[in-house]
């Protein structure tokens, strides 16, 4: 008896140790980027621009640079983007049942891109797939990944685009961009 | 099995550890090196408090901390209202007839200017017996002052240096405005040799723009300090543009906030560049042509002369500039023996509103679009990556600087030197980890593709600008350009030219960060961490030595059989009664 009790014990406590060790990993995507960390977000937002991620319904919604928010309250982090796109092929589905009103909280979808020590640039999702998976929603959740993969992909032979400022919530509470959600 | 008398072996073991660590702190905070003959004492618990000290000799050592220095933020009167001189109520036509005012009654002034580098562009360095100086080097932005004085000497104090017959000897010719101006209107354009424009005129050219004709009267009456503005007017521009040459100079520094530089905080210290760049007879401290890589002389009386560079960050902060007695305050001071302060208190450069440029490839100058009409392409910040007048950029913002060994020397690659290779360092840092004298110090990298002299094996001298039909940035043609630079270097151009990669280190030594943005310890005390470049010390978290970690591995596996074999034979003994 005690063999089993402390055995299930010790089970509880090697898959606790395997969920913190790893629920970065499975929860968020993180891969590095070729470029500089604007030239990065500009890219993604011009993929989300692109006629087939527009046909999907996606808009910008905002950028955002926490890095500056930081600065104007006197310290320093380095550069860090988040790019923000929704699109209503998906957000509508989602928010009509109750049930599902909640993952508005995901909403819109951020894709951050940040400068680490070393230099170099990384991009950072969430992993879109999995989430539709452990809260079923993977019907909708599963096309998002897809299209998130679309986003961050680049052609190199394509000029570097101009990075958009548009303003977090693109003018969406009433305004004539709606920014996708 | 937990008896009370094992609570107590426990307490006490506990209280054993607790002693033990608490003395080695104070072993160490007793054993760093304190102030020769100084004694510093400060309030218990503020680290904000002034130091009190007692200076005995030169090389006291203060340490002070930024919040114990209250610059008074209005603005003291000067004794003299220049408004008020009659030299100074006319209507200046040029800028030499205002210098001629000023020397009226500031007789010295242009003698003492003539003998400084920002008139000269010459420099002896002492050490390597180069000729250095803006007139003789060559860099890998513009590449070089020669033949293209006419535009270069926007930035030089003095009007008409247009080519070789410039009289450097001219008390006239000194440009008293562009140090001294306070209105902001005072702006010297590049091609109008050294003078600004004196009628209306259209700035930059084809750009629709235009800039009203200078007003000297009213400058010359408002007269006053040197200021971020003035100075920044050229040392934010180096290279040719904003944040393009230091890294850690530009704009953004004429009203920075706290987050970019703590001594310049427009709402805080709110130093000027004077201010630690002391100046003495016109001649002003802390050239890049003459640095001080090691200053361990503690701080310096401000006003004091006795040879040394003011503008060191010891100069104030001393020799143990973190305050307090603790092992971490007392680690910190003991690095400084290894780096230079701007390793951990400047982490990133370019941490303002733009950044800095990174690259410049002059290979790809030249090309048209199909209409013959010069191609400018930007790049996702907005800033130019592509012009054919100079080729191809790259920028960057929060740079992680590179860090070598500096000794204060530095070697230039002159122009005329030999050359081999597809790479050359235009500047080499001297220095080592056996040197004393060296620290480890964070430097800009600017990586270039410039033009080389294939047949006289040196770096190429080309004209840039200028109205003539040689000027590259007219013609777009490489060899005529060559051929007139090189000429007007002294040399004659072989004819055959290639571009080869070069390198050009600058030393990060603005935008101090505030203290709690300094580098953390974990960033360098780690595989691949920042200083990972450095050779020739020993770094725990950097380095290991398989023979010490086979040894530790060892006695933490035999401590742990120890345990268990112990902790067995006692649940043995135990089951036994």
């Amino acid at each position: 008896m005690i063999k089993t009790i402390v055995g299930f014990i010790a089970g509880i406590a090697l898959v606790a140790v395997i969920a913190v060790t790893s629920a970065q990993s499975l929860m968020f995507n993180i891969t590095p980027s070729p470029y500089g960390v604007e030239e990065t977000a500009a890219r993604i937002q011009a993929n989300i621009q692109s006629p087939e991620m527009a046909a999907h319904g996606w808009k910008l919604s905002g950028l955002r640079d926490p890095s500056r928010a930081v600065a104007s309250a006197g310290s320093n982090v380095l550069p860090v983007l988040l790019v923000e796109a929704c699109s209503t092929n998906y957000s509508g589905p989602l928010l009509k049942a109750n049930a599902n009103r909640i993952f508005s909280i995901l909403m819109p979808c951020t894709i951050t891109v940040f400068k680490n020590d070393d230099g170099k640039t990384y991009i950072g999702t969430m992993n879109s797939g999995l989430m539709g998976k452990l809260f079923g929603i993977s019907d909708i959740m599963d096309q998002v990944a897809a299209d998130q993969e679309a986003f961050l992909t680049f052609d190199p032979d394509k000029p570097a685009p101009p990075l958009i400022k548009i303003r977090p919530g693109g003018g969406g509470a009433g305004g004539t961009d709606v920014g996708g959600c | 099995m937990n008896t009370p008398r094992m609570k107590v072996r426990h307490a006490l073991i506990l209280i054993g550890c607790l002693l033990v660590t608490t003395s080695a702190s104070a072993i160490v905070a007793d054993a760093q090196p304190k102030a020769d003959g100084a004694a510093i004492t400060a309030q218990p618990g503020s680290a904000t408090t002034t130091p009190v000290v007692t200076l005995a000799n030169e090389k006291t050592t203060v340490a002070v901390s930024s919040e114990a220095y209250t610059k008074p933020k209005a603005k003291k009167p000067s004794t003299a209202d220049h408004s008020k001189f009659s030299e100074l109520d006319k209507d200046f036509k040029t800028g030499p007839e205002v210098t001629k005012a000023c020397l009226e009654c500031h007789t010295e002034a242009a003698k003492q200017v003539h003998n400084t580098k920002h008139w000269t562009w010459e420099y002896l360095n002492p050490v390597t017996k180069q000729k250095l100086g803006k007139k003789s080097i060559i860099n890998n932005f513009c590449t070089a002052v020669t033949s293209n004085q006419t535009f270069c000497s926007a930035c030089h104090v003095g009007y008409g240096w247009s080519d070789d017959s410039f009289d450097f000897t001219s008390e006239a010719n000194v440009d008293c405005i562009a140090c001294h101006d306070t209105t902001g209107s005072y702006k010297k354009i590049p091609g109008l040799s050294g003078h600004p424009n004196y009628e209306k005129m259209e700035w930059p050219p084809h750009s629709g723009k235009f800039r009203e004709a200078v007003d000297l009267k009213k400058i010359a009456q408002n007269i006053g300090k040197t200021s971020r503005q003035t100075c920044g007017a050229c040392h934010f521009y180096g290279g040719g543009g904003n944040a393009v040459k230091h890294g850690d100079l530009d704009s953004s520094l004429t009203n920075p906030k706290r987050y970019l530089d703590v001594h310049m905080e427009s709402d805080g210290l709110n130093f000027t560049c004077g201010d630690c760049h002391v100046s003495d007879s016109h001649e002003v401290s802390g050239s890049r042509y003459a640095p001080t890589a090691t200053d361990d002389e503690g701080a310096l009386i401000r006003g004091k002369r006795n040879g040394r560079n003011p503008t060191t960050c010891v100069a104030c902060h001393g020799n143990t500039p973190h305050p307090g007695n603790t092992t971490i305050t007392a680690k910190l001071n003991a690095h400084t023996d290894k780096l230079a302060c701007q390793t951990c208190h400047i982490p990133e450069f370019a941490r303002g509103a733009l950044a800095t440029k990174m690259s410049w490839d002059w290979s790809t100058a030249g090309k048209l679009d199909e209409k013959g009409q010069r191609i400018i392409e930007k790049a996702s910040n907005g800033r130019v990556s592509y012009d054919s007048k100079k080729g191809h950029f790259t920028y960057d913002r929060y740079v992680i600087p590179e860090y070598v060994w500096f000794n204060g020397n530095v070697k230039y690659t002159l122009f005329g030197e030999k050359v081999e290779g597809d790479k050359v360092n235009i500047n080499t840092f001297l220095g080592s980890a056996d040197d004393p004298d060296s620290r480890i110090w964070p430097v800009k990298v600017f990586r270039g593709k410039q033009p080389y002299d294939v047949g006289n094996e040196t770096l190429a001298v080309f004209h840039t600008a200028g109205k003539d039909d040689s000027a590259f940035w007219g013609n777009y043609d490489w060899d005529k350009a060559l051929e007139w630079g090189m000429r007007e270097a002294g040399m004659k151009y072989s004819g055959e030219k290639k571009f080869v990669e070069t390198e050009m280190s600058w030393p990060i030594t603005h935008m101090v960060a505030p203290k709690e943005d300094a580098m953390r310890c974990e960033q360098c005390h780690t595989e691949n961490g920042r200083l990972q470049a450095i050779d020739g010390i020993y770094m725990p978290g950097r380095n290991n030595t398989p023979l010490v970690d086979k040894i530790g591995f060892t006695l933490a596996l035999l401590a742990l059989l120890g345990v268990l074999i112990h902790g067995g034979i006692r649940y043995l003994m135990s089951k036994r009664g």
